[in-house]
């Protein structure tokens, strides 16, 4: 019962619709006539006469040869393509007025004025001696049927069906009115047929109405019309047509990028290709630690002389990653800084782009956000852009006043899902947390300076890093080599700011990056950190939880505010300046670096402290600089398998690689990987520092 | 949806399809309108697409005779006949698709196409204005 009661409704549903529709037709088609007399006229002089064996002839000639009509038009396109074929044509189709007055429509107005088309005008009624007469002939007709059919029809209005079809509906619905009775159960067939074509196109029409879009009804001819140049170019510079090119070739590209071919069939060959591919490929490392390079990211317009800034992996949508440009010295008028979300499945267009009016020195989806993408820019500026938005920024800090004066090297999102902060540091020592509904104002702001004993207060942040655990507590890379410890709050023995009583120091030169343990296992490893720097050398140290560091302080004992300084736990001498480090996101000894010399390598220090396990360098592009054009400036792993790292440098491409399963990948992740690299930090306390320098 | 293709208008629109035809295997593009079927754009080699061109395939001969009268008084235009064809046989055949679809489901919607053949593929996004085709060579499986 339930359910035949929700047919019926349906059913008045639908035909509350068709009333609709049908109005709404109706005041169309008292609109349309008006332009269609002229054409009516033209077609009139041919005599129809109200036979119905006569209109069957006529129907037949018509559906099987359509071609006089375009015949005769193709004979008067050479002559200029200019509009006239729309005129042609629009009168020569006068039996689907409508759909005209859908397609053809506005370019009737065009062409009646246009002062080249007499001669078009006199050809017609010649080309539309097939077409025309059904409707006088129907017209006569018509009348009779009227009290079955004026209620509960719709006018005759279709945008061309199947030829046949479109008889049927033209002998049918215009006889609707006039029709002798003879003729009428020959007429309740056709009718019946009809009805279900018509409600076919309602359907259609309603989406038509509702979307305010055109769509084909799914029967409709093609449509043998020619645009004109400028129509053509009117469309195609529409922004709706290039949206529309822009998504569809992205599309396309992945469909095309798609490198396994679903339907091969082993049954048939057997090909070796994967030897072929082993060999073939961009590979580094051996066996289980392999490292195999497996896409490169480069636009054409977009990547073009630009450097990479830094690189930073999708949180939600691990095929997504981003990366930062700095700008092209060679293009003034394209924006300075750019951020390109590449996608792993689409190598040579970005995703999306966007961009700023300065060069961008770094960028990062919001963990919290997947469509939110922060940036810091040589001006100053914090920049927020949406993935739903376009490419300039939605949000940005202004450029005087509060917030900061200098370039902002450093970024990050701290906080939890409902409370969050963008932190910001820029060169001078300034750091500023904001909110990311509001980048007007800074919502905190501080100023590091160098701890007391130091001949200057300069602090110059190159680089910043928040535990996992806390985000009141960052480190700070500075130029002068030193890392700082700092809080953002006032706390128990520590003021906000740099923490004078500890700081890190090892480094020679300026520290390029700090990146803390992301220690996701049964062991606490969130005190480890990886620093990199200039002096060729990166370092790992032990970093003293912020809380205790009044507690343990040993140095100098009893002097207040006596700096104990800390030295690395161990020290990775290299043979170039090395530009960033990173832990693996999964192996608790894994990390990867890469250095000025274009070079990326895997440690994996449970393994070996004293050489990279595996070293890759990208492939170079066929078209690119050969000298001095290798340096890497940024690494950045994938964080939610750990198997896949991307890498870029000074020739603005960027390369993803893959490392084999015993450098990432969580399949086979053993605890006793978390319990040695444990137990190799204890060892080195005990024993003192190994190897380092300092 | 960046603006980065839109940036420069036409160049924009060539390059994207330039560069989509230089990729691996891409031997045509053709984006015709969705509600005319009218040819907006074409690139890449059209006539290499249609290998028996005398004997039309029975379906759209029909309309596709409609169509190839037209451009028979151009003498030149026997390229833009051969596209006008395959604009034809595409358009029809996203059509039915598009039918069948609707059929199935009227909220629905057809997302994409990709007719795979022994010797090609054709990749189709019908769009609620645009049509784009591309053409490939697939791989000798």
């Amino acid at each position: 019962m339930e359910q035949r009661r929700g047919e019926i409704l349906a059913k008045k549903a639908k035909l509350a619709e068709l009333k609709r529709q049908r109005e709404l037709r109706a005041s169309q088609a008292s609109g349309r006539t008006s332009a269609s007399p002229s054409e009516l006229s033209l077609s009139s002089p041919t005599p129809g006469r109200p036979n119905r064996s006569e209109i069957e002839d006529l129907i037949n000639s018509l559906v099987r040869e359509p071609r006089p009509i375009s015949v005769s038009t193709g004979i008067q396109s050479p002559g200029g393509r200019g509009s006239r074929p729309n005129s042609v044509l629009s009168a020569g189709d006068i039996s689907t007025i409508d759909y005209h007055s859908e397609f053809a429509g506005p370019s009737h107005g065009q062409a009646h004025p246009a002062p080249s088309q007499p001669q078009v005008y006199s050809t017609v009624p010649l080309t539309t001696v097939y077409e025309c007469p059904p409707s006088p002939v129907k017209e006569v007709f018509s009348y009779s049927k009227g009290v079955q059919t004026t209620d509960d029809w719709p006018p005759p209005r279709r945008s061309r069906a199947t030829s046949d079809s479109d008889l049927e509906d033209a002998v049918t619905s215009t006889p609707g009115k006039r029709m002798s009775r003879r003729e009428r159960d020959r007429e309740e067939e056709l009718r019946e047929k009809l009805r279900k074509e018509i409600e076919e196109e309602l359907r259609a029409t309603k989406e038509l109405v509702t979307d305010g879009v055109l769509k084909p009804t799914p029967a409709t001819n093609f449509l043998a019309r020619t645009l004109t140049a400028e129509e053509t170019k009117a469309m195609i510079q529409s922004e709706e047509f290039m949206d529309f090119v822009d998504r569809s070739t992205k599309v396309i590209e992945k469909a095309l990028d798609q490198e396994y071919d679903i339907l091969t069939d082993y049954t048939l060959q057997a090909h070796d290709v994967d030897d072929e591919d082993e060999a073939n490929g961009n590979v580094g490392g051996k066996g289980r630690r392999k490292v195999k390079e497996v896409a490169q990211f480069y636009d054409e317009r977009w990547s073009k002389k630009r450097m990479v800034s830094s690189i930073d992996f999708s949180p939600k949508f691990n095929e997504l990653l981003l990366a930062s440009y700095t700008k092209n010295p060679t293009a003034p008028h394209d924006p300075d800084g750019i951020v390109q979300v590449w996608n792993m499945h689409l190598h040579d267009r970005p995703e999306f782009v966007f961009h700023a009016q300065s060069d961008i020195l770094t960028a990062k989806f919001s963990p919290f956000h997947p469509n939110l993408i922060i940036g810091g820019a040589y001006s100053g500026q914090v920049l927020l852009w949406d993935t739903r938005a376009r490419s300039a920024p939605v949000q940005k800090t202004p450029l005087t006043g509060s917030g900061h004066t200098h370039p902002v090297y450093c970024i990050d999102i701290v906080g939890t899902q409902n409370a969050n902060n963008i932190i910001s540091c820029s060169t001078d020592g300034a750091v500023c947390g904001w909110t990311v509904d509001m980048l007007s104002q800074p919502q905190e702001t501080m100023s590091l300076t160098m701890p007391l004993p130091s001949k200057y207060e300069d602090l110059s942040p190159t680089c910043m890093a928040f535990p996992q655990a806390d985000p009141t507590f960052f480190l700070v890379g500075s130029e002068e080599g030193t890392i700082f410890p700092c809080h953002r709050y006032d706390r128990a023995g520590a003021k906000a700011g740099v923490d004078a009583r500890v700081s890190y120091k090892g480094h020679a030169a300026p520290v390029m990056s700090v990146d803390f343990h992301p220690s996701r296992g049964p062991v606490d490893l969130g005190d480890l950190v990886l620093s990199s720097s200039l002096d060729w050398s990166v370092k790992l140290w032990k970093v003293r939880a912020p809380a205790a560091t009044s507690a343990i302080a040993p140095g100098l004992l009893g002097l207040p505010g006596a700096e104990s300084q800390v030295t690395p736990l161990l020290d990775f001498v290299r043979e170039d300046v090395v530009y960033d480090a990173a832990w693996s996101p999964v192996k608790p000894g894994v990390f990867s670096l890469v250095d000025g010399a274009g070079w990326l390598e895997l440690w994996d220090i449970t393994v070996e402290t004293e050489e990279p396990v595996a070293r890759i360098s990208p492939s170079p592009r066929k078209d690119g600089r050969t000298m001095l054009s290798k340096s890497l400036n940024k690494i950045a792993w994938e964080p939610l398998e750990g198997k896949r790292l991307a890498t870029g440098g000074i020739d603005g491409t960027v390369t993803m690689f893959e490392v084999g399963p015993d450098l990432g990948g969580k399949e086979n992740l053993k605890n006793e990987e978390w319990t040695s690299v444990k137990k190799l930090v204890n060892r080195i306390e005990a024993v003192g520092v190994n190897g380092a320098t300092a | 949806m960046s603006e980065s293709a839109l940036g420069a208008g036409p160049d924009a629109l060539e390059e994207t399809l330039g560069r989509l035809s230089k990729k691996p295997g891409v031997t045509a593009a053709l984006i015709l309108d969705r509600a005319t079927g009218a040819i907006l754009k074409t690139s890449g080699q059209i006539d290499s697409i249609r290998k028996n061109k005398p004997s039309a395939a029975p379906l759209p001969a029909q309309t596709a005779g409609s169509l190839t009268g037209e451009p028979d008084g151009d003498d030149g235009a026997s390229q833009d006949q051969g596209a006008d064809e395959l604009a034809a046989m595409i358009w029809n055949f996203v059509a039915t698709a598009g039918s069948l679809v609707e059929d199935l489901d009227t909220e629905d919607e057809l997302k994409l196409l990709r007719l795979r053949t022994k010797k090609q593929e054709l990749v189709i996004v019908p769009d609620a204005k645009y049509l784009l085709i591309v053409v490939h060579d697939t791989p000798p499986a």
